[in-house]
């Protein structure tokens, strides 16, 4: 019988258990991502910022090199890194809360900048890590630990779509919502993900990539149902899509 | 080759960084620091390098960290308001054992302040500047050769303890245009190995990966403990500043930046004057040259510490001081004129001296 590395590649670390929790999407993710380096065979050359959250953890189920950035940063340690390093492939791997809130600025400026590089945002809608908080892209109603009473968008601000920001910069070659809640879903997220890395290898310009998962633990729903509320909530309200594809 | 300039200090800041090896420079324009990166941004690519302009210097310090993890040479400048915006990545930097060289151009502060110079970031610039226990070497030239003289010494010190390095240059010197000279290109980070540490695949390396956050507390335990034994070989091994008559001095006068560089004419009108006046002229603010106060003259009486602030450094030369003599503090900062001028220094001066 083949060994888990012979099958898998190098690039997963199938050593370590991860610390996710049983159903968070950051899993399917993780392994996604890992799948596209080992097939288009950058592992040596990968560099993974990731942000704090836990999307954080990803690095530790590669193995490639890896930086923890500040909360928020990765896009901008990823603009100095690339300046520096052009010949490396390089990609944030972030969190909603990381991505579009404390770090909304330097993702915006990453990707009006055009520099080739691969943003992965993983929006589960809450801020999972530090227990299940309100983030940028909490839906309309959702109870959150800090909106006990469903997030009011009167005040709270709404649900923020952030691809649909980049939309019109000339510098994004590459642009997708995808989501995890079938294995349809999930090959054509894989799909995404691969042409994000694509475009950066072909140096064309800035690659960004939303993946709708489900939090079971910040929901406080077994993932079953977690799933369910993905599928009847949360795509509906995010619609995945390819909404800009340069790299052909 | 070596080049003799006549231009603003800040200029000849930029003109040093680059011949001494940096590659990249990022930053964001605000004022007295805003002439390096304009200048940076015409001669870099000269030398094979950029300068990044970037959207804050929120965004400014994580690139140059990013970039830094490459291993290679980088640099920002800037100025009180967008220092302290800096603070989060260079207390990261610091965590991370990452080097690159910074200046804060001081203006006058709190808040949005003023961009008239001041000495009023030593505070910030020596006791670390954000949140952890962390120190940065720090070195205060005080006139446009010092800041060519010293560039390849902090860049050394960046690479030798991976460590960020901080220029603290008053406002005032900073836009002094004068003549100086600056040497030729050698890149002094290429004298170090960085092989060993340096974040770029595992083509080079097995997996590397840069982490300041804990996931055992005995991991941050480690990294401070780490820190601790850096900062006390940096303490012992690299204090630096000049003196000046102190030998029979009965009067100390200590000042760093632009009044230190006045106490020079200072010392030389009040000992025409017979008055048996020196000065101790700090270079490094961190770590504190301690060492200059250990062996004071059996004849200094008291000593006066000048700066253009409402008393900062006052308090590091009273710990070195210990008690023994009297330490008075005269400085101010704002305004037309946000420091004291010769004559003022000269009649203080005169007058704790009891004439």
């Amino acid at each position: 019988m083949a060994s888990l590395k012979e099958r898998y590649g190098q690039t997963l670390n199938l050593d370590k258990l991860t610390s996710y929790c049983p159903g968070c999407g950051h899993g399917v993710v993780t392994r996604l991502v890992a799948e596209c380096i080992e097939e288009l065979d950058i592992r040596e050359r990968a560099i993974s910022i990731v942000g704090i959250g836990c999307g954080g953890f990803s690095h530790h189920y590669m193995d490639i090199d890896a930086i923890e950035a500040t909360h928020g940063r990765s896009a901008s340690f990823a603009v100095g890194y690339k300046l520096a390093r052009p010949d490396r492939i390089v990609f944030t791997y972030q969190g909603d809360g990381d991505t579009s809130a404390i770090g909304i600025g330097d993702t915006m400026h990453a990707a009006n900048k055009g520099m080739p590089l691969t943003c992965i945002m993983v929006n589960n809608t809450v801020f999972g890590m530090t227990g299940g908080q309100m983030s940028p892209t909490t839906l309309e109603g959702q109870v959150t630990a800090t909106t006990v009473n469903g997030r009011d968008c009167s005040w709270q601000g709404y649900p923020l779509l952030v691809p649909e920001m980049m939309r019109a910069m000339p510098g994004v070659k590459f642009l997708a919502r995808e989501t995890i809640g079938s294995p349809k879903q999930i090959l054509h997220a894989k799909k995404s993900l691969k042409k994000a890395f694509e475009c950066q290898i072909k140096g064309l310009g800035f690659a960004f990539v939303e993946m709708i998962v489900p939090c079971p633990t910040g929901l406080k729903m077994p993932p079953l149902k977690a799933y369910d509320w993905l599928r009847d909530r949360m795509i509906p309200y995010f619609q995945p899509q390819v909404f800009k594809d340069e790299v052909e | 080759m070596a080049e003799t300039l006549f231009c603003k200090n800040t200029e000849t800041f930029a003109e040093s960084l680059a011949r001494c090896g940096v590659k990249y420079h990022f930053a964001y324009p605000i004022t007295p620091a805003t002439d390096v990166m304009k200048r940076m941004a015409v001669i870099l690519p000269k030398y094979g390098g950029k300068m990044m302009q970037m959207e804050s210097e929120l965004a400014v310090s994580s690139a140059v960290a990013g970039a830094a993890c490459t291993g290679t040479l980088v640099a920002t400048s800037t100025s009180g308001p967008g220092f302290d915006l800096m603070q989060e990545a260079i207390g990261f930097m610091c965590g991370a054992d990452l080097p690159c060289i910074i200046l804060d151009s001081m203006r006058v502060g709190p808040g949005d302040g003023d961009i008239v110079g001041a000495q009023s970031d030593y505070y910030m610039a020596t006791r670390g500047g954000g949140h952890g226990d962390y120190r940065v070497p720090v070195l205060a030239p005080c006139e446009g050769q010092e800041i060519a003289d010293l560039m390849p010494h902090a860049v050394k010190l960046a690479y030798t303890y991976l460590t960020p390095v901080l220029f603290v240059i008053d406002g005032v010197t900073a836009q002094t245009t004068e003549t100086t000279t600056v040497p030729d290109y050698h890149d002094y980070s290429a004298e170090f190995d960085v092989s060993g540490w340096q974040y770029t695949g595992t083509e080079y390396h097995p997996k590397r990966a840069l982490i300041t956050g804990s996931y055992a507390h005995e991991d941050g335990y480690k990294m401070n403990e780490r820190l601790r034994a850096k900062y006390e070989v940096i303490r012992e091994k690299e204090q630096m500043w000049k003196e000046d008559s102190i030998e029979d001095a009965e009067m100390i006068v200590v000042a760093f930046g632009i009044h230190g560089r006045m106490c020079r004419d200072l010392v030389k009108k009040m000992r025409a004057d017979g008055k048996k006046v020196g000065c101790i002229r700090p270079v490094t603010l961190w770590p504190f040259p301690d060492k200059a106060f250990e062996k004071l003259p059996a004849s200094c009486r008291q000593i006066l510490v000048i700066e253009m602030n409402h008393g900062q450094m006052v308090d590091d030369v009273r710990l070195a001081v210990n008690g023994r003599l009297p330490v008075h503090f005269f400085g101010k900062t704002g305004g037309d004129t946000p420091m004291y001028t010769l004559r003022e220094m000269i009649a203080e001066t005169s007058r704790l001296m009891g004439e």
